[in-house]
């Protein structure tokens, strides 16, 4: 039981320091951001209990605005992604699949997987991107941005799964 | 109760994930500089709006004292008005008396004042007016009073803010006059009988004057100014001891219906009337 979390706490310092050192510094068109750290809360297991996913992501969001001087937006961007992550995943997983099921393109078919992150992906940028422009009075700098940083990280996330191992 | 407590575990994330998104909301508006302008702004407009939706509640209940204040505020205008429309009416009688072709022939030299007749008879016997005006308004006595027909008589007393008018519908008046075209000088005197009418008492035998000739001031008194009309010669008759003409003057002002009059003072009256009384000491 410890060693599952120490190998989450493992990836999650991985996972969120490959975030602020490198791809937070990418910025494609000057829009686009990718943020793969998003991967580590994507691939928590099935049963992972929403309170468990909220603290994940709550810390993960906190440690990429101290290094980003951004204190709470992705903070804010985060817990909302924890908090519906097992909503959406159990809208798009069939019935009779294990409870501990890691989603991934092996287990759950890449279709299921892309659509179950976009949308995740896409709902964590919505929240940020509110947060940082602060208005709903600009609403296409916000979606503009929101899709192109989704097909973004998408790219990465697909990218990223051929390095899984299994 | 159990009920409630178990609603509340069940749902617990619920409120960890409002405690986190809370946190990171606070983190927002207190760590960064747009975002937090943007939020106490908005914030500052919301509890302004708030404010002043009380406020518009709140007048509600202060309309009974509002009520009254304006009514007071009312009285007071209705007040202020009526003294303005007094003063606007003194002000245009003043101003036309300085258009009146009575005052124009007068020229310069006298102060002129204007005053409403407050009280007073116009019949038989011997009638006063009371004016408006009095002392406190540089009224004295001796000044003539006039209005925009003619002669009307003289201040006989004035008291702080009120004066006393001889007429000449008075048996003591003594009006000094002179018939126009022959300049011959007279003295008006009423006989206390018609307020139409009063008379030109000591007129020589050797003057021309003929009926429908004017009767104006004759400027030799000091309290009126020359040519200001009195009336028309109507009857000529022979006095009583018959050493005299009597000449029945019909007056221009009719003082059954008067309002409203003009007092004049020369300039240097004092003087004229101090040089006058060493004379008649010596």
């Amino acid at each position: 039981m410890t060693a599952i979390y120490l190998i989450r706490l493992r990836d999650f310092v991985l996972f969120t320091l490959v975030q602020v050192l490198i791809f937070a510094h990418i910025h494609l068109f000057g829009y686009a951001t990718a943020c793969i750290a998003l991967i580590f809360l994507l691939k928590l297991p099935r049963h992972t209990s929403r309170n468990e996913l909220l603290v994940w992501g709550f810390l993960m969001g906190l440690v990429i605005d101290v290094f980003g001087n951004t204190p709470g937006i992705h903070a804010a961007a985060t817990c909302a992604l924890a908090f519906v992550r097992n909503m959406v995943l159990e809208r798009f997983i069939p019935k009779g699949f294990a409870d501990d099921l890691v989603p991934g393109v092996k287990s759950i078919k890449a279709g299921r997987y892309i659509s179950y992150s976009s949308v995740c992906v896409l709902l964590f940028y919505i929240v940020l991107y509110l947060l940082e422009l602060f208005t709903v009075h600009y609403p296409l700098p916000l979606l503009i941005g929101a899709s192109l940083s989704t097909l973004l990280t998408m790219l990465f996330i697909i990218v990223a799964e051929f390095f899984t191992r299994k | 109760m159990q009920t409630i407590l178990n609603f509340l575990i069940k749902h617990n994330h619920w409120f960890l994930f409002i405690l986190l998104e809370g946190i990171s909301f606070m983190l927002i508006v207190r760590f960064n500089n747009y975002q937090g302008a943007t939020f106490f702004t908005a914030a500052n407009g919301a509890v302004g709006g708030l404010y002043s939706a009380i406020a518009n509640v709140d007048t509600y209940f202060g309309l009974q004292d509002e009520n009254e204040s304006l009514l007071a505020h009312n009285r007071e205008l209705v007040e202020e008005n009526a003294l303005l429309r007094n003063r606007i009416a003194e002000l245009k009688s003043r101003e036309a008396l300085f258009t009146d072709s009575v005052v124009q022939q007068i020229g310069a030299g006298y102060n002129f004042h204007t005053a409403a007749i407050v009280s007073g008879n116009s019949g038989a016997g011997n009638n006063f007016y009371v004016i408006n005006k009095g002392a406190h308004d540089g009224i004295k006595s001796e000044m003539g009073v006039f209005n925009s027909k003619g002669v009307v008589g003289i201040i006989y007393q004035s008291s702080t803010h009120y004066s006393l008018v001889l007429p000449l519908l008075n048996s003591k008046s003594r009006t000094s006059c002179k018939v126009r075209g022959d300049n011959t000088s007279s003295i008006l005197q009423w006989d206390g009988k018609d307020t139409r009418y009063s008379h030109l008492v000591d007129l020589p035998r050797h003057t021309r004057i003929a009926k429908g000739d004017t009767v104006v001031t004759s400027g030799h008194s000091a309290i009126f100014p020359e040519e200001i009309p009195i009336g028309v010669i109507d009857k000529i008759e022979d006095s009583a001891d018959g050493m005299f003409y009597l000449a029945r003057v019909e007056l221009f002002v009719n003082f059954s219906t008067l309002s409203s009059v003009f007092i004049v003072a020369k300039d240097g009256y004092e003087e004229q009337k101090e040089l006058e009384r060493k004379i008649t000491k010596e």
